[in-house]
């Protein structure tokens, strides 16, 4: 990281409360291009309500959210992604009955003529991006319940790259997958960074955060809770998930 | 040998699809095998007219069923835009068009009615749709003041039971209609070569050429014998034409549009298409105001063949249309249906009812075999997909 550059994305004291519930107490996150930043916490942590608010899922309740350095509100979820913020939600947001084209673009279609799809050029796009992430995939023609769910996880990836965007939210990408289905998805996560976009990682497993972040933040009920290069100890991350010898107190 | 393996690897891969269509064929064949009238150019016609407003309404209510929802209400809109049109053609005296348009207006309000409350209140389709089917009813009691109205006669009446004939000259039978029949099957044989061609150009597998000459020659064979069959009767119905032009701009909406993919990501994973900017609301909105149009123009149908007007006119057309979808492979979950599908189901219920009723068989056994084979095509398709689930 370069200090003194301006950040991607930047948060500023961001709260978020449902009713007498606290998600988020003035959190605070920078997001440099070429940069994978991890978010670890506990369950009920607030990262998945950071990625939302990120998303423009949510509102936060106070707080700066920055683009390049300048003040911007998301308002809704189309409106992140037309700001170049895209995600990957927790619980995948990929419908099965369709194909893996129409999964990519699916909100963003290609129109050709009189309007109608352009499945053509929909179709070459699709099997550009799946090459830059290098995922295997038997066919881009391939409904969606037909593929493992590491190859899913793929595709929600490969889906994010439409319309050029600069920051990618992944909320828990490798949940519930094999071993081997992970590692393929932290090399697709690797290639993000490669083609220089800024990464926010969410995920409470340390393994796959210290194999691919530069940066790791800790979130503990809602508030920082220390900030620790990739490299980091697991005993120093772990500690400050779980508060022991906590710094903020 | 390599054909052979060919047809079996077709068979496979389409099971879902093809199983239906061997059903259909072999229906057919049972019946025509039983009473040598079933294939006359008489009967043909009969089919095709009798069963025309089910399948228009099954167009309709494939893209709900596919959208995860169901309208229970269709048989009702069916008796009030009939209605309608006979209040405006027979008792106010107006022109045949007037009437007609009215009801496709009457149809519009209706859908765009219960799109509301679907889309916007968020009551699911079957609830709304089930006071639709009372409150439509009902309504259709109102407007005719609890009496038939009839007769329509003139153009209205030729809506469905009119037919294009003798417009090239004939020789004992119809030019006009064997020259339309034509004209489709090239165009189908063309655009299944351009399909193939896309396929063989994205490196995907494709049946070997013979195959594929064999699979557009025995369809061009079928259909252009079911033409000409149509011209020794009466020539082309009018109602085929409506049929083939809906059937083809449905098929475009559904497979190639964006509001098409829209209807299938919605019915797949509700949650993931709003995620992704799809405009659930709308997408929910704009299939009922679709499925009251195309009700409406059942009912225009409908009303022209029975010339007139009934209150209790389409009672249970909507089951009979919701069969049609489940039958051609619609998934009882959402996400899963076509139209081309909607329609091979629509035909195997009216091939059903027509050769029941051609033999003799009794109204009550009628209906318990046409359960059965409801019962039996969805008991096939959960079947199929705990196969699929059991190979992946």
């Amino acid at each position: 990281m370069t200090p003194g550059r301006t950040p991607l994305l930047a948060l500023r004291q961001i709260s978020k409360s449902f009713g007498a519930v606290e998600a988020l107490v003035g959190v605070d996150l920078e997001v440099h291009g070429h940069q994978v930043v991890a978010l670890v916490g506990d369950n009920g942590a607030g990262k998945s309500t950071l990625a939302k608010v990120i998303a423009g899922v949510l509102q936060p309740d106070s707080g700066l959210i920055e683009l390049d350095g300048a003040p911007v509100t998301i308002p809704s979820a189309s409106a992140a992604t037309r700001m170049g913020v895209a995600s990957v939600f927790q619980d995948l947001a990929l419908c099965e009955n369709l194909d893996v084209t129409a999964n990519v673009f699916l909100g963003q279609e290609v129109r050709g003529r009189l309007g109608m799809l352009h499945d053509g050029e929909m179709e070459t796009e699709t099997r550009a991006l799946l090459r830059h992430l290098t995922v295997r995939i038997p066919s881009v023609r391939t409904p969606l319940r037909n593929l493992s769910g590491g190859q899913r996880q793929a595709v929600a990836i490969a889906r994010t790259l439409i319309g050029n965007p600069r920051i990618v939210v992944l909320d828990e990408p490798t949940a519930a997958l094999s071993v081997a289905q992970t590692a393929e998805v932290l090399t697709h996560i690797e290639r993000l960074r490669e083609l220089g976009l800024g990464v926010i990682l969410i995920s409470h497993n340390l393994n796959d955060v210290r194999a691919v972040s530069d940066r790791i933040e800790v979130l503990r009920h809602g508030r920082n809770n220390g900030s620790f290069p990739g490299d980091a100890s697991h005993e120093a991350i772990l500690a400050a998930i779980t508060g022991a010898g906590s710094p903020s107190l | 040998m390599n054909v052979i393996a060919g047809a079996r690897e077709l068979v496979t891969r389409h099971m879902r699809e093809s199983g239906i269509f061997v059903a259909f064929v072999a229906i057919v064949a049972l019946f025509a095998a039983l009473n040598p009238f079933f294939l006359s150019p008489n009967n043909l016609t009969n089919i095709v007219l009798q069963y025309s407003y089910i399948l228009i309404l099954a167009i309709g209510m494939v893209m709900i069923i596919v959208a995860g929802q169901i309208d229970l209400s269709v048989g009702s809109v069916v008796a009030l835009t009939g209605a309608v049109s006979a209040v405006v053609v027979i008792r106010e005296g107006m022109p045949w068009y007037v009437g007609a348009l009215a009801a496709l207006v009457v149809g519009l309000l209706v859908g765009a009615w219960q799109g509301f409350w679907v889309a916007f209140v968020g009551i699911p389709g079957f609830i709304v749709t089930l006071a639709g089917m009372l409150l439509f009813r009902g309504l259709t009691y109102r407007v005719l003041d609890n009496v038939s109205l009839s007769p329509f006669g003139g153009t209205y009446y030729d809506i469905a039971n009119g037919f294009q004939n003798g417009l090239l000259g004939g020789m004992g039978f119809d030019v006009f209609t064997l020259v339309i029949f034509a004209i489709a099957v090239v165009g189908y044989a063309v655009s299944q070569w351009r399909t193939r061609r896309g396929r063989v150009a994205y490196q995907q597998t494709v049946e070997g050429l013979p195959l594929f000459a064999l699979k557009i020659l025995i369809v061009a064979a079928v259909v252009m014998w079911f033409g000409y069959q149509l011209a020794q009767s009466r020539g082309l119905p009018n109602v085929l034409i409506l049929l083939a032009v809906l059937v083809i701009v449905y098929g475009l909406v559904t497979q190639k549009s964006v509001f098409g993919r829209h209807v299938y990501a919605v019915g797949g994973n509700k949650h993931a298409a709003e995620l992704s900017g799809v405009k659930v609301r709308r997408v929910n909105f704009w299939i009922f105001v679709n499925m009251g149009f195309l009700a409406s123009v059942a009912g225009i149908v409908f009303s022209s063949r029975m010339n007139g007007a009934q209150p209790g006119a389409g009672n249970m057309f909507e089951l009979d249309a919701i069969a049609a979808c489940f039958i051609g492979g619609a998934s009882t979950t959402g996400g899963v249906g076509r139209v081309g599908g909607a329609m091979i189901g629509g035909l195997i219920m009216a091939v059903m009812s027509n050769g029941m009723q051609l033999m003799g068989v009794p109204q009550s056994i009628q209906q318990v075999i046409k359960g059965l084979v409801l019962l039996l095509a969805v008991a096939f398709d959960i079947y199929n997909k705990r196969r699929a689930a059991a190979l992946r």
